[in-house]
C-alpha cells in the first residue's frame, strides 16, 4: 500500500566517493580537451565495448560516443536533438543514443561545452565492435563520412551459444587486422608490451569493478543500481588505464566500510530487485527516489554487471580480448543469458525482476523472446515489464510506470 | 457509518460506499476532467449529503493522492484484484479495460496477485481508442451498442494505431462495409489487444468502464471464453477493493 509514500524516505545515502568520481571523470575530459585543442595526441572514437585497450596502447586519447549519448539522456536533452536526426533520415525507432548524439552534433551542441569544449572532440579514427549491436557501426559511419577519417571495426557474431575456438580466433584475427590502419593514424608502431600493459590494467579495473558490484550481495546492500550506473563511468571510458584502477580502489574501500558498518544504499531495504535492460537515463534520479520510498534496492543489473571483462589476460592479450568481448552478456544466446541471470538472481538474493523494454534498444531488451516467462518458470521469481526507452522520454509513461512499480512491490509484499 | 472508496481514474472518478458488512451500497461516477481534486470532491459531497462517512477515504488510480479529505492511497491493481477475489473466491484472470489503461491481473487461489501487465503506452486496446474512433465517425459511444445489434458479420481492423485504424475504417466504408459490422470490428480489435497482454489461465473476469458502457464487449469475450463473465458494477471494483484492503474483516 502506498500510504507510506507520504513519509519522506526519499533521502538517498550518497557515496562519499562521488567527489573522486567527479575528479576522475573531469581529468579524463581535460585530457581529451587538451588533445582536441592542441592536437598533441591523436583521438580515437571507440564503441563502449570496443578495443579500447588497443587504442590506449597506441597512445590515443579515447572518446566514447555512447558515454556522450548517456550524458545527453541523463541531461534530459535527448528529445531536443532526436527530431533533428530523424529529419536527416534516421528513424526514431533506432538507437536513441545514436539519434540524440547525431542530432546534437547537427545542432552543434554538446554537454561538453559546459566543460569548455567548443564541440565534441574531432576524431582521427573511429573504431567499433559490433558485439553489442550493428547500430554502432552505422553511428560511427556517420562521423567517418562527416570528418572524412578512417573507420575500422570488429564484427563479432551475435547470439553466441558456445564460445567456440573458431569464434575466438575470428575475433582475435580481426584485432590483428585493424592494427595497420590504427598504427598509420597513431603515427607509431604497435607495441606488444604496451598492449599487454593496457590489457592488464583493463583486467585489474574490471576485477575491482566486479568486487564493487559484488558488495551488493550483502544484505542490506551498500550500493544500488542508480549509484552503479553513474559510478561505472571510469570502467567504460578508462578501461585499460591506471585511472580506472585507482578510482575503483577508492570506491571499493568505501563500500567495504559500508558493509562493515551495515550502511545501506536504501535506508530501510526490504526488497531486492534485479534491473534487466538499459537505464532510463532521464528518470534515473526520480526512479532512485521512488525505489527508496518503497524500501527497495536494485541490487544488480544486466547493464552494470555485464561490464566485467575479467577474462582479459596480459599473457595472451589478443585471444583473451577476443574471449572477454565475445563473452559479454549482450552478444550471447538466450539460453546462455538465462543461465547468467539465474546465477545472478541467486548470488544477489533477488526477490523480483524488472525488465525495461527499451523501445529503441532491441538488443538490450531481453523480454522480447519469452525469456522472462522461462526464467519465471525456472526460478519462481516474479517479474514486471515496463515500457520505456534509454534516452527518448517520449516513449515512456511515467505515471503508468510508477503505478506498475508500486503495484509490483505490493505484489512482492503479498498484499491482499 | 460507511466507508468510502474512490478510484480516481484518468477518464472517470468512481466512488463506492461500503457498509460495515463490507457490502457495496451506493455508487457514483463523474468525469475526471482536468481536476482530480474537483472530481473527488464531487464524489465525497454526493455521498456525504445522505450518508455519514467514516474517514479516511480509501483511494486508488492516477489521482489517488489528489483529494482534500483524509485518505489512504492504494495500488489500483491490487485493490481490483482484492475485490474480484472477494466476489469469486477462486483463482481468476482479470482483464480490466479503462479509459487509458488495459490491465491483465492473475490472482491465485489465496487471492494474491501472481502477475500483472499493463498495456503499452498506446491507445490500442483502451477506451481512448474507441472514443477517438467514435468521435471521428460522429457516433456517440452510447450509440455504438445499438448499432452493434444490427451487425451481420465482423470486419477485421488490423491497425494498432488509432490514426491508422481510422484510415482503415474510412477505406472499409468506401468499399461498402456497414457501420454495425465495423463497430463489431472495433470491439474485437480492443479484445485482441487485451488478450495478448498475457495468457488467460483461469476463470476470466472482465471489468472496467469500457465493458460496462459497451456490454457487447462482454458478449464478444464470451464467444472466445465461454466461462468468462463480468460482475455488476465492475468499474467500481477498484474503489471497492481499496476499502476491503484496509478493512478486511466485515462486522457480522
Amino acid at each position: 500500500m502506498s500510504d507510506k509514500l507520504t513519509q519522506d524516505k526519499t533521502e538517498l545515502v550518497k557515496l562519499r566517493s562521488a567527489g573522486d568520481l567527479r575528479n576522475t571523470m573531469d581529468a579524463y575530459f581535460a585530457r581529451l580537451k587538451e588533445a582536441a585543442e592542441t592536437r598533441s595526441r591523436k583521438i580515437a572514437w571507440c564503441t563502449s565495448v570496443g578495443p579500447a585497450e588497443l587504442l590506449y596502447s597506441l597512445g590515443f586519447e579515447v572518446y566514447f560516443p555512447e558515454n556522450h549519448g548517456a550524458m545527453l539522456g541523463a541531461g534530459k536533452n535527448a528529445d531536443k536533438y532526436i527530431p533533428t536526426a530523424v529529419a536527416h533520415g534516421y528513424s526514431p525507432d533506432i538507437c536513441s543514443y545514436l539519434t540524440s548524439d547525431i542530432g546534437a552534433f547537427l545542432q552543434n551542441e554538446t554537454p561538453l561545452q559546459k566543460s569548455g569544449f567548443s564541440s565534441i572532440p574531432r576524431p582521427d579514427i573511429l573504431v567499433y565492435n559490433t558485439n553489442q549491436c550493428k547500430e554502432v557501426e552505422d553511428w560511427l559511419s556517420f562521423y567517418a563520412r562527416h570528418f572524412q577519417v578512417p573507420i575500422v571495426g570488429i564484427h563479432t557474431p551475435l547470439c553466441i551459444p558456445d564460445l567456440s575456438p573458431e569464434i575466438i580466433r575470428s575475433v582475435s584475427d580481426q584485432y590483428h587486422r585493424i592494427i595497420p590502419e590504427v598504427e598509420k593514424v597513431a603515427g607509431r608502431k604497435f607495441d606488444m608490451d604496451r598492449f599487454r600493459e593496457t590489457v592488464g590494467l583493463s583486467h585489474d579495473g574490471c576485477v575491482l569493478w566486479r568486487h564493487v558490484l559484488e558488495k551488493a550481495r550483502h544484505i542490506p546492500s551498500p550500493v544500488n543500481f542508480f549509484d552503479s550506473a553513474i559510478h561505472m563511468g571510469p570502467i567504460v571510458v578508462m578501461r585499460g588505464t591506471r585511472y580506472a584502477v585507482d578510482y575503483y580502489k577508492i570506491l571499493l574501500t568505501e563500500l567495504e566500510e559500508r558493509v562493515n558498518t551495515n550502511i545501506s544504499a536504501v535506508p530501510d531495504e526490504r526488497f531486492r530487485i534485479y534491473w534487466e535492460g538499459m537505464p532510463i537515463w532521464y528518470r534515473l534520479s526520480s526512479l532512485a527516489k521512488l525505489f527508496a520510498k518503497l524500501d527497495t534496492c536494485i541490487v544488480a543489473s544486466t547493464y552494470c554487471n555485464s561490464w566485467v571483462f575479467d577474462d582479459l589476460d596480459p599473457a595472451d592479450p589478443f585471444e583473451s580480448s577476443a574471449l572477454a568481448y565475445s563473452k559479454l552478456f549482450i552478444v550471447r544466446s538466450d539460453t546462455v543469458k538465462e543461465k547468467i541471470l539465474e546465477q545472478l538472481l541467486k548470488e544477489f538474493t533477488v526477490q523480483g525482476i524488472i525488465y525495461h523494454d527499451s523501445k529503441t534498444c532491441a538488443r538490450n531488451s531481453n523480454n522480447r523472446f519469452g525469456l522472462q516467462n522461462r526464467l519465471f518458470k525456472q526460478t519462481g521469481i516474479p517479474y514486471l515489464e515496463i515500457n520505456g526507452d534509454l534516452n527518448d522520454p517520449r516513449c515512456y509513461s511515467e505515471e503508468q510506470s510508477i503505478i506498475a512499480i508500486e503495484t509490483f512491490i505490493d505484489q512482492l509484499a503479498g498484499k491482499m | 457509518m460507511y466507508r468510502l472508496g474512490i478510484d480516481l481514474g484518468s477518464s472517470y472518478t468512481k466512488g463506492v460506499l461500503v457498509d460495515s458488512a463490507n457490502r457495496m451500497v451506493a455508487f457514483h461516477c463523474v468525469k475526471t476532467g482536468y481536476d482530480f481534486r474537483k472530481a473527488s470532491e464531487k464524489i465525497v459531497s454526493y455521498f456525504a449529503e445522505n450518508h455519514e462517512i467514516e474517514y479516511p477515504a480509501y483511494t486508488s488510480g492516477y489521482g489517488r493522492e489528489q483529494i482534500d479529505v483524509p485518505f489512504v492511497s492504494n495500488s489500483e491493481l491490487i485493490s481490483l484484484a482484492k475485490a474480484v477475489y472477494e466476489i469469486y473466491q477462486r483463482p481468476c484472470s482479470i482483464i480490466d479495460i479503462g479509459g487509458q489503461d488495459t490491465k491483465f491481473i492473475q490472482v491465485n487461489a489465496r487471492g494474491q496477485v501472481d502477475k500483472f501487465k499493463m498495456n503499452r503506452k498506446c491507445a490500442a486496446g483502451t477506451g481512448s481508442f474507441l472514443e477517438e474512433i467514435a468521435f471521428r465517425l460522429d457516433v456517440t459511444p452510447e450509440e455504438f451498442t445499438e448499432f452493434a445489434k444490427n451487425a451481420t458479420q465482423e470486419v477485421k481492423i488490423n491497425s494498432y494505431c488509432t490514426v491508422f485504424a481510422i484510415s482503415e475504417i474510412i477505406g472499409m466504408i468506401k468499399n461498402g462495409a456497414t457501420l454495425p459490422n465495423i463497430i463489431i470490428g472495433i470491439y474485437n480489435s480492443i479484445i485482441l489487444r487485451s488478450i495478448e497482454l498475457s495468457l488467460v489461465e483461469d476463470h476470466l473476469v472482465i471489468t472496467g468502464g469500457l465493458p460496462a458502457m459497451h456490454p457487447t464487449i462482454i458478449s464478444l469475450f464470451k464467444e472466445r471464453y465461454p466461462d468468462s463473465d463480468s460482475p455488476e458494477h465492475s468499474q467500481f471494483l477498484a474503489a471497492y477493493g481499496c476499502v476491503l484492503l484496509n478493512n478486511p474483516k466485515a462486522e457480522k
